[in-house]
């Protein structure tokens, strides 16, 4: 048999056994191969599972990128996961992974929104780029990318907490509640709310740290 | 005093300020005299500047799912294959009115400039038969959801060289410290034809010269580089289209 029949054949294999493993927990498999799936009859499985995965931080970012214009992050929202759909040929897993890949499609269309958003606003002289024109002069785009992707990578660390390690995390950072009031509104005991605290920040750190070895894929 | 592992599980609600005043004072009295519990500290507070950046903790609203799977399931039904040739959908609910007359607008220029693209190719065509043609026209397509096209012409050279003569619509200039570059393209290997920029959006034409190898390559791609990244072709894709 010769090598490019072999490999059709190898390769409707792993289609087909991919169809079937998509067909029982879609959210069990990885995403890359759920990449693989977009190109297959479980396409909506597919495309469901990774928006849930993903789509808070896709969101986040947007907003952050899009100086808080939420409607303007829901389009970022929407345009990612229909370009993830389109595009998903042309994601290959040997030059990155998936996160890394949809950081750069979400930057992307951030990027375009928010050049397109301030054309409408006020036109910039020729010659000037247009995103560093529009925010503050001390922010250079490359400043406002290295910063989204900083956000990019701690919002994936937060999502890949444990329900109650985030909740402390998000009580603690974002809301400011003190362990004490934590305690209280949760009612969990003061000791495990310090140890949950310290223990959740040491697994962002180690997540962090494991992003930061891809950090040469995001250009 | 506390201990060290008293200490320990103090130090994360210490970074994020979540102690009691009295409980505050003892941990920064013990870091005060242990080496160690400074060391550990600097990987708490490495977090807590990290959570600076953190963006804003938000779901986006229930009904955009829905919506964005409504659309890929009717696009879906009909035919699996071609995805990327889809025009862009704009959803309803998110269209906000005040920009219906300006995308109403931009189908306007396009749908001309469309005409125009037709009617510079049957010209192109036409005087081709006259004076030199082209080996192959590939019409070049955006690989995301862009309202910039083109066409690439190869004109194969007595060094068996070929000339490629891009004519480009709509293309934005490339990013700063980025550059656009051409590629012939063969499964996993890439020749490159050369690099160009846009000065504006509108039309741009381009001539690049490829080696002879290319004339086996089916596929041709337009790159956004980065100037300080590789000189491998980069994700961004911007154009793509296969030798006819």
């Amino acid at each position: 048999m010769g090598l490019a029949a072999r490999s059709i054949i190898e390769g409707y294999k792993e289609v087909r056994s991919l169809r079937s493993v998509m067909s029982q927990r879609a959210d069990e498999l990885s995403d890359e191969q759920l990449m693989r799936g977009l190109a297959g009859p479980e396409v909506e499985a597919a495309l469901s599972t990774l928006y849930d995965r993903y789509s808070r931080t896709v969101f986040g970012v947007g907003l952050k990128l899009l100086e808080g214009d939420r409607s303007s992050a829901e389009e970022v929202v929407q345009e990612v996961f229909l370009k993830v759909w389109r595009s998903s040929h042309t994601f290959d897993p040997s030059r990155g992974n998936f996160s890394t890949w949809l950081y750069r499609v979400t930057r992307s269309a951030a990027l375009d929104l928010y050049r397109k958003r301030t054309s409408r606003i006020r036109p910039v002289p020729e010659g000037d780029s247009q995103i560093d024109a529009a925010r503050d002069s001390s922010a250079s785009p490359e400043e406002i990318v290295d910063e989204s992707w900083l956000s990019w990578r701690i919002s994936r660390a937060l999502e890949g907490l444990g329900a109650s390690q985030r909740e402390v995390i998000e009580l603690a950072y974002f809301q400011g509640l003190s362990q004490s009031e934590i305690s209280q509104r949760t009612g969990i005991p003061l000791g495990t709310v310090k140890t949950r605290t310290s223990s959740a920040m040491k697994r962002l750190r180690q997540r962090l740290a494991g992003e930061d070895a891809l950090k040469e894929d995001k250009k | 005093m506390m201990r060290c592992a008293e200490v320990h599980q103090n130090l994360g609600p210490y970074v994020l300020g979540g102690l009691e005043p009295e409980e505050e004072t003892e941990v920064r009295r013990h870091l005060a005299f242990c080496p160690s519990c400074r060391e550990k500290l600097k990987e708490f507070e490495e977090v807590s500047q990290a959570l600076k950046a953190a963006p804003p903790l938000a779901d986006p609203p229930s009904y955009l799912k829905d919506e964005i799977l409504s659309y890929v399931r009717a696009e879906e039904r009909p035919s699996s294959s071609n995805n990327e040739e889809l025009p862009s959908p704009r959803l309803p609910s998110l269209r906000a009115s005040r920009e219906s007359r300006s995308k109403k607008l931009r189908l306007l220029v396009a749908s001309v400039a469309a005409a125009a693209l037709v009617a510079v190719v049957a010209l192109g065509t036409f005087f081709s038969l006259l004076t030199e043609s082209p080996v192959a026209t590939i019409q070049l397509t955006p690989i995301e959801n862009e309202d910039y096209w083109g066409v690439a012409e190869l004109y194969p050279q007595p060094s068996g060289n070929q000339q490629v003569e891009l004519k480009l619509n709509n293309l934005d200039k490339p990013a700063p410290d980025s550059y656009y570059e051409a590629w012939f393209s063969s499964g996993e290997e890439y020749i490159s034809a050369g690099s160009f920029t846009v000065t504006d959006s509108g039309h741009t034409d381009v001539v690049l010269t490829a080696p002879p190898q290319t004339q086996s390559y089916p596929t041709f791609l337009v790159t956004e580089q980065s100037v300080t990244g590789d000189t491998a072709p980069s994700t961004e894709v911007v154009l793509r289209g296969e030798v006819q």
